[in-house]
């Protein structure tokens, strides 16, 4: 099984967020590879094999993709855009994951397409059971369109 | 010039005009009627020379006493008549005088006459030599009596020139008046149009355009009358005008500026504050869930008021979000039922905590026009402090319903639980404020002044009536905010 099969790309530029997600996932016994993108610009060459990426041609696309909006370089809403106008990964799910509940937020991240919007609470006993929720939805009980790979 | 100037003098040169004019006309007046009394006089005088020669005639053919008594009595009389005749011009009295001269020689003659015949003997025929010097004498005096007749008709027609003269003059008098009063009227209308109705009308192009919200336009009219004072008054206007918009123009964008800073603000707040806050909370509960065994009660302590601190602030952050999300969301006013707003709000509140049993007397039939977004908040933010307030009162009961006073419908939600003291009621709708212990009723005091905002925002006011331990009353108005157009009847209450 290659490295990229059913896994999910988390993009989020905050270590410790990184940390705890990682760990809500190993608490949550979801055991998918996950790669970390740490800006906007990285996420997309991680999708599209492009700049420290290239050799990641011809690889599958991963099943799920967690989106910060808040990001260096390029913004969540820009990734989502990128990811929605690009045909290889327009299917792909994403799930917005962000601390804002902002209106706006929310607006234009359904209507640029994401498939989910999750906050962050600050309760980390809350975001277990978001992440928990989330995974059996999205990687268990949801089928994924056929998968892709990298061209 | 100034117009009011102008109009004086035109007014006064007018005036004037008619006086002249009218001067003139009573001089003429008076010289035709001076003239016409001449002629009457000369005519009698030519009357009384006349009816003299007759006389005359009388006493050359008969010589009796009666015709030389007339005929003195006749020349007395043309002697009184000429006497009293008071002629000015130098012609005429040239004439007088010379008629007078006359008359005396006339005079002399006939007592020549009359001496020769004598007193008594009035018929006695006279020899041929005397009556060959009375005719001669008798022709001479008639010939100065035709001489005095003519003088007579001369200042007649003296007279007659005089008048026609007189009335000649005022013909022309009246003529050159009314050219002068035809060339007023028709300077006055020129200048009326060059000075006043077309600047006016510029004036009026002015108006119209600085209406139409063009505050550029400049008149450009100065001048040192009265329209010219109103354009520069006008410019100066529109220049005020045009500076007061730029100014709230100016002032607009630095709103605008700001707001978009405080929406930044807000958005960073949402999105960065809280994230410090999941790391303290996770990782403390990372370290309890790993390392929990080798912790003491002490350290566990320590680590749960950590996260609960963490938990707190992220509410209090939210609280705040939520405030400002208030005063930024916009109106959108319809009519709305409170009541089942009220009922909705009750029945979730009962169903998150089924072991409480609290009485709801909610009036039925609350019609009111607002934000149902917003004013579904307040009440959620009203009933939840009065569930929260009666939690440890016997019997809670809540009312919610709606009483007129002044003519003003408020609205109110009571209840019977441990209310507070009224020398704090001023600061409760203050963000963060609170009245009781978190431990004894928890919250983060932001409620009500999201409460008091949503009705600020709909014009309204909120106040509180309460007593310690007796309860909460909770009062509110509403303007009628006249948005949209369905219109209905108020259902009472």
């Amino acid at each position: 099984m290659d490295q990229m099969s059913k896994a999910i790309l988390l993009v989020e530029d905050n270590p410790d967020d990184v940390k705890l997600t990682l760990r809500a996932f190993k608490r949550n016994n979801m055991l998918n590879p996950i790669v970390v993108a740490r800006d906007g610009v990285e996420a997309l060459d991680i999708l599209f094999a492009r700049g420290a990426y290239a050799e990641r041609a011809g690889k599958p696309l991963p099943t799920l993709i967690i989106l910060d909006l808040k990001l260096p370089r390029l913004d969540g809403l820009g990734v989502l855009k990128a990811v929605r106008g690009d045909a290889r990964t327009r299917l792909i799910p994403v799930v917005i994951m962000t601390s804002s509940k902002e209106e706006q937020d929310l607006i234009q991240g359904y209507s640029l397409g994401a498939n989910s919007y999750v906050r962050k609470p600050v309760d980390f006993a809350e975001f277990l059971e978001a992440v928990r929720v989330l995974g059996i939805y999205w990687l268990m009980m949801n089928s994924p369109p056929p998968e892709r790979h990298i061209p | 010039m100034r117009i009011s100037t102008k109009e004086r003098l035109v007014t006064g040169i007018g005036l004037a005009a008619i006086g002249v004019i009218a001067a003139m006309i009573w001089w003429t007046h008076s010289e035709v009627e001076y003239a016409n009394h001449q002629r009457r006089v000369t005519s009698e005088i030519a009357r009384g020379l006349t009816n003299l020669r007759l006389v005359t005639f009388d006493y050359r053919l008969y010589h009796t006493e009666r015709a030389r008594v007339q005929w003195d009595a006749v020349s007395d009389r043309v002697d009184r008549l000429i006497a009293n005749a008071r002629f000015q011009a130098p012609v005429q009295m040239a004439i007088l005088a010379d008629m007078l001269d006359k008359r005396t020689t006339v005079r002399g003659l006939f007592a020549e006459i009359t001496a020769a015949r004598g007193a008594d003997h009035v018929d006695a025929p006279l020899d041929e030599v005397s009556l060959q010097f009375e005719t001669q004498l008798l022709s001479k005096m008639l010939s100065y009596q035709q001489e005095n007749l003519t003088d007579a008709f001369r200042l007649n027609s003296l007279a007659t020139e005089r008048i026609i003269d007189a009335q000649q003059r005022m013909m022309f008098v009246i003529l050159a008046g009314l050219a002068l009063i035809a060339a007023i009227l028709v300077g006055t209308s020129w200048f009326l149009r060059r000075n006043v109705l077309a600047p006016i009308a510029g004036l009026q192009q002015a108006t119209r355009q600085v209406a139409a919200g063009n505050l550029d336009f400049v008149l450009g009219m100065p001048g040192d009358d009265e329209i010219g004072e109103l354009s520069t008054n006008f410019d100066a206007m529109t220049r005020s005008l045009r500076q007061s918009f730029a100014q709230i123009e100016r002032s607009n964008q630095e709103l605008a500026a700001l707001n978009e800073e405080l929406k930044a603000f807000s958005y960073s707040v949402s999105h960065d504050l809280r994230g410090p806050l999941r790391s303290m909370d996770g990782f403390s509960l990372a370290l309890l869930e790993d390392y929990g065994d080798k912790l003491d009660d002490e350290g566990k302590d320590a680590l749960e008021r950590i996260r609960a601190a963490s938990q707190r602030m992220g509410y209090l952050i939210d609280d705040m979000l939520r405030l400002s999300q208030v005063t930024r969301a916009e109106l959108k006013v319809t009519r709305i039922d409170l009541s089942e707003i009220a009922r909705e709000i009750a029945e979730s509140l009962d169903r998150e905590q089924p072991g409480r049993s609290v009485e709801w007397a909610i009036e039925a039939g609350l019609s009111i026009r607002a934000d149902p977004t917003l004013m579904r908040i307040a009440m959620q933010n009203l009933l939840q402090n009065a569930w929260k307030f009666t939690g440890r009162t016997d019997g809670p009961v809540i009312r919610v319903g709606a009483l007129e006073r002044d003519s003003k419908t408020m609205y109110f939600v009571a209840d019977n639980g441990v209310g507070f003291d009224m020398a704090h009621a001023d600061t409760l709708f203050g963000a963060f404020q609170r009245l009781h212990r978190v431990d004894d009723f928890p919250g983060t005091g932001i409620g009500l002044a999201i409460v008091q905002r949503i009705i600020r925002r709909h014009d309204g006011s909120i106040w509180a009536e309460a007593k310690e331990g007796e309860g909460a009353t909770f009062f509110f108005t509403v303007k009628e905010l006249e948005y949209g157009s369905d219109e209905q009847s108020h259902p009472a209450g």
